[in-house]
């Protein structure tokens, strides 16, 4: 019986984000934006479940005037990653 | 890129396109603090030099803060103009290497430039090459870009000239080491910059 993939990270986007920030010390919003092609909207709710379940911590702060989010991975993210990661091998018999 | 479930190719797919596309790639202007660095360094040894060699007047020692005098400025408006929004491990490692080097460089010089007043010499540029090629060397190294290590072993080696040479002519040697420490190694990592660029 194949152990199932983690449903929080089996989305594209939220995959994509987390497969980012894995091999970085921090991004910031817009580089994730750039990267992903992702709508803000759905970057942010990506964002806001990925922080909601422990994976990526958020910064909000200024810079000059413009406000600026910078994400950075957990160690409980880096964990769920590997797993995930684990289990995708299973699947596919690497 | 959108909220979408994935079968395992796909998902194996996102996972090495994107960490394809965070990869360290050498970026347009990387080379820029070495040669704003070694630039001004060169520039200020030879002013040095000339000046000592044709006055003998030893307030003319002065002239080494033009190095930071010129470069920090340079080098804050340049940091703010690169940022790129994502910071890696490499980024992060190269930036706590140049504060420590930096700093204890900085400090020494001044306890050089002073230390005269509580009887304490120093061969302070032996010691600044050393640092600089210290920080070069392990630079060189973490960003896995040769001629930047080679520069900076090099400049070790070097810098012994420093202790054998005992006229003004040992600040020519210290512009020619930086020469070859951080302006050739600084070219060079411009040009590859640009290179990586275009292939993106």
């Amino acid at each position: 019986m194949l152990k199932e993939l983690n449903p929080l990270l089996h989305s594209e986007l939220r995959l994509a984000l987390m497969s980012i920030l894995i091999g970085l010390e921090e991004a910031d919003f817009s580089y994730l934006k750039e990267q992903t092609q992702a709508t803000s909207g759905n970057l942010s709710v990506q964002i806001e479940k990925l922080s909601a379940a422990g994976y990526i911590a958020v910064n909000k702060s200024f810079r000059g005037k413009m406000p600026r989010t910078v994400c950075k991975i957990t160690e409980e993210g880096k964990e769920a990653f590997a797993e995930y990661v684990e289990t995708l091998k299973s699947y596919i018999k690497l | 890129m959108e909220e979408k479930q994935l079968n395992e190719k796909e998902s194996l797919e996102v996972i090495s396109n994107m960490i394809k596309a965070t990869q360290n790639r050498f970026t347009q202007n990387a080379g820029a603090p070495f040669l704003v660095w070694g630039y001004t360094t060169v520039l200020s040894s030879i002013a040095v030099w000339f000046a000592m060699v044709r006055t003998g007047n030893y307030w003319w020692n002065m002239l080494w803060f033009l190095i930071p005098i010129i470069s920090f400025p340079v080098m804050m408006i340049y940091n703010r103009k690169q940022e790129s929004g994502a910071k890696t491990y490499v980024d992060s490692v190269i930036n706590k290497i140049w504060i420590v080097f930096g700093s204890v460089g900085f400090l020494v010089s001044l306890v050089a430039m002073f230390g005269g007043y509580i009887n304490m010499q120093l061969p302070i540029l032996f010691i600044v090459i050393l640092l600089m090629g210290m920080g070069t060397t392990l630079t060189g190294m973490v960003m896995k870009f040769l001629p930047c290590t080679i520069g900076g072993a090099l400049a070790i080696l070097l810098s012994f000239l420093c202790l054998i040479v005992h006229n003004w002519n040992v600040c020519l040697i210290f512009a020619a080491v930086f020469v070859v420490m951080m302006v050739i190694p600084g070219h060079i990592l411009n040009c590859k910059g640009k290179c990586d660029a275009k292939r993106a």
